[in-house]
């Protein structure tokens, strides 16, 4: 049991991981896409051999290339195959806040709530691509936020600046707030957001403006490129970055997690959906000694040796991996049953 | 001890906190829907094609980049202070982030150069508030209205006596939208005209003597 937790939080970190980097690699295909259409890709790849813009393009050229359909004979030779590469490129859109992949629809919850009420209008779109992300909702809680958020990647990351800091002697404070606030601010954003008919929390929530701000780094990576500039510049960035940055210092100086705790509109409307959930953590209280370790592991601030982890555990398990006496685990009480039943 | 203490006295502390947080929030809100959704009046500009009304269309729009993504065509931009100065416009209220274009930059082809189904941007868009359309002449022209093309016959060569017509050569409605008059003069026919701006990114004329203009500004258009 131990070493599969163990696993999992290696498999958890590498899809945040992946996230991120998938998210940073949408524009790119976008550009590479668009020199593909416009005849000009094998210029680029010429021309900017060795910049940042040059390689990945090359690395997307090189893997829709393998890709089934990919490539085609010509003359006893295997050249890029102009429409297969252009499906991949077309196949795959967005990022965090709303994605698309081979034809399957998702968006945050948040996002899609929002539209619905601002247009008051439930268009077939939204709907379908509100099914993936609510079904694994109901089913695992709050799973977004420690599976998928790059904003929850960050501040998992920069909680290991408190830990360095208290190493220091340095006592980051750890001021804590209702956890309520983000319910309020959720109910009132949306309620804004029906008066106002204009989607406004989606401008204030971190994966959306890490979402727009990564695709805007990256497509001003290649403007730089096809003006012979190279590399990246935090001129492609708005000063919406500044929100994240504010919200990352303020956790390392003042509240540990403090916006998925207190503030997160969407880790709020996560929780809700998810106040079902079959799949959660679960304390098996003869084993516990009480030592509280998982107190101090838990990123959200919850109590797992209490066994009250009510709406909000985002089941990343990291109070799972840290108990020395394996009294916290994943209770999957149907499925437990059915096996027993066997 | 303490900590049991601290379980029965923290109401009022805990509570005026959190009540500092909640009205933090609130206000966040609303500076989130006044400021970072932009400011002052909503500039007529041209949306990508299937947009809903400007209206609706920021209500329906979650600013997601995802039409941007599609476009084979790099037309697709976020209407930001950055993006949107050299063209001398500014995201009004509610603008900020929204999928625009400006055609003198790069105009939209309809998905001409590609092999596709649907007008791509309208079928990556996940709240349809870019309405799917199919690329046939027919959809089309039923579907999307972008603006108007509009020529400056002050500026205009083929007006002024240099036939041109170059913007006549590069509407893909050629004949019907835009037709050559005597001397190349460019006539634009506002029923089949459906505001992709590949004229006004033709012309030769600087600054653009046939300019797209949004709809919305002629009413119903
Ligand atoms: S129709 Fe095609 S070319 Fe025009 S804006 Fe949409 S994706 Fe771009
Ligand atoms: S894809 Fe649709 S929702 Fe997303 S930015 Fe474009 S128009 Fe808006
Ligand atoms: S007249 Fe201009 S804007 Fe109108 S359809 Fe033709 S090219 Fe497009
Ligand atoms: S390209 Fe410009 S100058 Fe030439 S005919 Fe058209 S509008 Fe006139």
């Amino acid at each position: 049991m131990k070493f599969e937790i163990h696993k999992l939080q290696v498999l958890r970190r590498a899809t945040q991981i992946g996230v991120l980097l998938l998210m940073l690699s949408v524009p790119a295909i976008s550009r590479y896409g668009n020199y593909v259409a416009a005849y000009d890709i094998d210029g680029r790849l010429e021309d900017w051999k060795g910049t940042l813009a040059g390689t990945a393009l090359t690395v997307i050229d090189g893997t829709f290339r393998k890709l089934p359909g990919g490539e085609v004979e010509r003359v006893g030779e295997m050249v890029r195959s102009r429409e297969g590469v252009l499906r991949y490129a077309q196949g795959i859109y967005g990022g965090p806040w709303s994605f698309e992949i081979a034809g399957v629809s998702m968006s945050d919850p948040l996002g899609a709530f929002e539209s619905i009420l601002a247009r008051k209008h439930v268009a077939y779109v939204v709907a379908i691509s509100l099914i993936i992300p609510i079904v694994l909702t109901l089913l695992f809680g709050r799973v977004f936020c420690s599976w998928i958020c790059p904003m929850g990647l960050l501040l998992e990351l920069t909680d290991k600046i408190r830990s360095i800091l208290r190493f220091l002697e340095i006592r980051p404070r750890n001021v804590k707030f209702l956890r309520g606030t983000k319910y309020a601010l959720l109910a009132v954003g949306l309620l804004l957001t029906t008066i106002t008919a204009v989607p406004i929390l989606g401008y204030a929530y971190p994966p959306a403006i890490i979402n727009r701000e990564g695709h805007d780094l990256i497509f001003n990576a290649f403007d730089r490129a096809e003006t012979g500039l190279s590399g990246l510049s935090i001129a492609g960035l708005t000063w919406m970055s500044l929100i994240l940055l504010a919200i990352v210092v303020f956790e390392v100086l003042v509240s540990r997690r403090w916006w998925c705790r207190y503030v997160c509109p969407g880790g709020g409307l996560y929780s809700i959906i998810g106040v079902a959930r079959p799949i959660r953590v679960a304390l098996v209280e003869s084993k516990c000694t009480h030592c509280s370790d998982c107190v101090v592991a838990c990123p959200l601030g919850l109590n797992p040796k209490n066994d009250q982890m009510g709406i909000e555990c985002d089941n990343c398990g990291a109070c799972i991996s840290s108990c020395h006496d394996d009294a916290l685990k994943y209770a999957l009480p149907q499925w437990q049953a059915c096996r027993k039943r066997k | 001890m303490e900590h049991t203490k601290k379980k029965t006295a923290f109401d009022r502390r805990k509570f005026l906190k959190g009540a500092a947080a909640a009205g933090a929030a609130v206000l966040g809100t609303t500076v989130a829907g006044r400021f970072i959704g932009g400011t002052g009046e909503v500039s007529a500009c041209i949306r990508p094609p299937g947009a809903l009304m400007e209206e609706e269309f920021l209500s329906a729009c979650i600013r997601c980049g995802r039409c941007g993504d599609a476009c084979p065509n790099q037309c697709i931009q976020p209407f930001t202070e950055e993006t949107s100065a050299i063209h001398a416009m500014k995201p009004g209220r509610g603008q900020r982030n929204t999928p625009v274009i400006f055609p003198r930059q790069q105009a939209c082809m309809l998905c001409g150069a590609v092999d596709s189904e649907y007008l791509l941007c309208t079928d990556a868009c996940p709240t349809g508030a870019l309405q799917k359309t199919k690329k046939e002449v027919e959809a089309i022209q039923d579907q999307v209205k972008m603006g108007l093309a509009v020529v400056d016959k002050q500026l205009c060569y083929s007006f002024n006596g240099a036939s041109c017509g170059i913007c006549v050569r590069a509407c893909p409605f050629e004949g019907k939208a835009l037709r050559a008059g005597m001397w190349e003069k460019p006539l634009v026919d506002p029923e089949y005209c459906v505001g992709c701006g590949l004229c006004e990114r033709a012309c030769v004329r600087y600054p653009q003597a046939i300019h797209v203009t949004p709809r919305g500004v002629f009413g119903e258009v």
